[in-house]
């Protein structure tokens, strides 16, 4: 008897609330689980695949079999990627740095505003602009208007474009959400302004500020299309490994141990670095 | 007759005096005058507060008061003002982090990434003051406002009530020589509220700090303060010890925001002494001038009188301190304490107060209250 009452009262529930119980129902979950699924596999079976074709003798033909450490060794014995890795760390953690220093300064400045929605657009639509386009635009006025010589500067110079957006956009969400008042408050309790700043606006931002830093060193690291143009004789690790992967057959398994190996350093080095961002730093 | 201890103002406890009156105040703002996008929000006001005192500032919202309070701390420059003095300093170019002043915020503006051991510290962290000291003198603030076991707690922990009480520890550990504090009981529920009425009361007393505190509670002002300013579109509408603003509101505004529940418009036509003969329509009532200006003969004015001292009767007494007005009964309206009791006369509909329920039975055929009770006032 009771269970009829039940059943009966939530057929009627299900019926008032259509919507609730569409998000709720089994299919949905099921097809959610599905593409879920499709898409993580989509992300790491090639990753994996590529990690398991770098300890194969012939990466090209398809087949894992047999392994060897070959590729490994050759590239150990071949320094000429050296440099360019080198190049590409001190670039890119130089990127990251000055856009957490321009986002901060810029993002933190904008929810001032009374009208921002202008400046944010602004700011924000190189995101849409095509990397090419901005690599060529930016070589035309450098090279051609300005007659300057490019190198390692223009790169940074189109790296930091790249990256800037994406950094502003992190640090928006954090500081837009940011309450005012507090400033207040603090400034009421005898802060200077630097102190307010230290104190009370930077710790609320932090996790924008290094989100930002992240970002812009991972965008900068892996950034090719701009580079290619403002590169000038200078050579970073995406420049290397393209024109390795591009011209020379010979080199091609290189690149395969060569990715592993970054892979394998960069994964745990960045799970840990937002492991401590977004779980230690919240809870202390 | 019963009374209840909120709404008169005869029983409210006897109030230590104001400090004698040559000492040099300790807040002074003279002439300010405030705007905001072209909106005025304070036009010439001028409040000074001594030493120890508990100062209220009561209006509803965009009376100014918060505006006045932002001025007072620094946190607001001033459009004009005459002079603004902190302890005779001239504070007008002094800003808001230097002043010696602190305020507990209406939302208490909480640092959420701090515990609240360290929230309480910022005003002597920043004043560099060794860690060792900041700690105790923090905890003693905890032990003051009852949360001596939450140091350690994180902000959004607390309850409201909690998180109020460290918003006033953290506002009160620099020691200032002003506590500000904007309506910091708004967002508590009634009994909380209550409750902390009395301890913010006591730990004025204890510490003899002045206190300027806003609100836009009539009880609240009544309750706490040595002297209330009651403020109306940027200016001050009356200004004085709680007695004389509910006793004697100068303007009907006053009266019905002090709670006056009958008001109604007449005009005056004579004053002998302090009596104000008015007239309403045919009837001629007698009450007392509390106008700021003396009253001119022929003029408008507005009467008010309390419901609790309004007295329903079957027949008409005399005497000829008394007015009296035929009447014909309306609803009643429970109120658990007493009854309000709606009746109709030829003036304007009354409302009369009856604490013993018992005695509202039948049909009441005039309403009657006295001289003294009946408030002539600036329309």
């Amino acid at each position: 008897m009771s269970t009829m009452t039940l059943t009966q009262d939530r057929a009627e529930r299900a019926q008032t609330k259509r919507h609730s119980r569409l998000g709720q129902s089994t299919g949905w979950i099921t097809l959610a689980k599905v593409f879920g699924v499709v898409a993580l596999a989509m992300i790491y079976i090639p990753l994996l695949w590529l990690a398991v074709m770098s300890f194969a003798a012939s990466p090209l033909s398809g087949v894992p079999f047999p392994l060897t450490l070959d590729n490994y060794r050759q590239l150990g014995g071949d320094g000429r990627w050296l440099p360019p890795l080198w190049t590409s760390v001190w670039l890119s953690g130089l990127v990251a740095l000055v856009c957490m220093l321009i986002a901060t300064v810029v993002g933190r400045s904008i929810t001032r505003m009374r009208r921002p929605g202008g400046v944010i657009l602004l700011t924000l639509l190189p995101l849409f602009v095509p990397g090419l386009t901005t690599g060529a635009a930016l070589f035309i006025f450098l090279r051609t208007i300005l007659e300057l010589k490019l190198g390692i500067w223009s790169i940074f110079l189109g790296q930091l474009v790249w990256a800037l957006p994406f950094c502003m956009l992190l640090i928006l969400v954090i500081a837009s959400r940011f309450d005012l008042r507090l400033l207040e408050a603090a400034e009421d309790l005898g802060a200077s302004p630097w102190r307010r700043f230290w104190d009370i606006e930077m710790p609320i931002l932090r996790p924008g500020i290094f989100g930002a830093g992240i970002f812009g060193f991972l965008l900068s690291f892996n950034e090719l299309p701009r580079s290619l143009f403002l590169r000038g004789l200078e050579t970073t690790l995406p420049i290397y490994n393209w024109a390795m992967a591009a011209s020379q057959q010979s080199q091609v398994p290189i690149i395969f141990s060569l990715t592993t190996i970054i892979l394998a350093v960069t994964l745990p080095v960045m799970g840990a670095f937002f492991w401590v961002l977004f779980v230690k730093l919240d809870k202390s | 007759m019963l009374s209840d201890p909120i709404d008169s103002p005869t029983s409210a406890p006897t109030r230590r005096p104001s400090s004698p009156a040559p000492t040099q105040p300790i807040l002074e703002v003279i002439d300010a005058t405030h705007a905001y996008d072209g909106v005025v929000a304070l036009e010439n006001v001028t409040v000074t507060a001594a030493p120890g005192e508990f100062l209220t500032i009561l209006g509803e919202s965009g009376s100014g008061k918060t505006t006045l309070l932002r001025l007072i701390s620094g946190l607001e420059k001033p459009y004009r003002i005459g002079a603004l003095r902190l302890g005779g300093v001239d504070v007008r170019e002094v800003p808001a982090f230097l002043r010696d002043c602190t305020t507990v915020f209406q939302n208490y503006a909480l640092f959420p990434h701090l515990t609240v051991g360290a929230n309480v510290e910022y005003g002597l962290k920043v004043r560099g003051i060794a860690a060792a000291e900041r700690r105790t003198r923090a905890r003693q603030a905890l032990e003051l406002v009852q949360l001596a076991d939450m140091y350690d707690r994180k902000i959004h922990q607390l309850s409201g009530g909690q998180r109020q009480r460290v918003a006033l520890a953290r506002a009160l550990v620099p020691q200032p020589a002003i506590l500000l504090l904007d309506e910091p009981l708004g967002a508590l529920d009634e009994k909380l509220r209550v409750d902390m009425q009395v301890e913010l009361l006591e730990l004025q007393k204890r510490l003899g700090m002045t206190f300027i505190y806003i609100t836009h509670s009539q009880e609240e002002a009544l309750t706490m303060s040595d002297r209330i300013i009651l403020m109306r579109k940027g200016k001050i509408e009356q200004e004085g010890p709680p007695t004389t603003i509910f006793d004697r509101p100068v303007s009907s505004f006053a009266a019905r925001f002090m709670g006056v529940e009958n008001c109604f418009d007449a005009e005056l036509t004579g004053v002998s002494g302090s009596d104000a003969l008015i007239r309403v329509g045919d009837h001629h009532l007698i009450g007392r001038w509390s106008g700021r200006k003396p009253p001119k003969a022929g003029a408008k004015v507005a009467v008010g009188i309390r419901a609790e001292r309004l007295r329903l009767a079957r027949a008409a007494p005399t005497g000829p301190d008394l007015n009296v007005l035929p009447c014909r009964g309306g609803g009643a309206i429970y109120k658990g304490k007493y009854l309000d009791r709606a009746v109709e006369t030829d003036v304007a509909p009354m409302k009369a107060r009856i604490w013993d329920a018992s005695a509202a039975d039948g049909e009441p055929s005039c309403v009657w209250w006295r001289k003294d009770d009946c408030i002539v006032m600036e329309p």
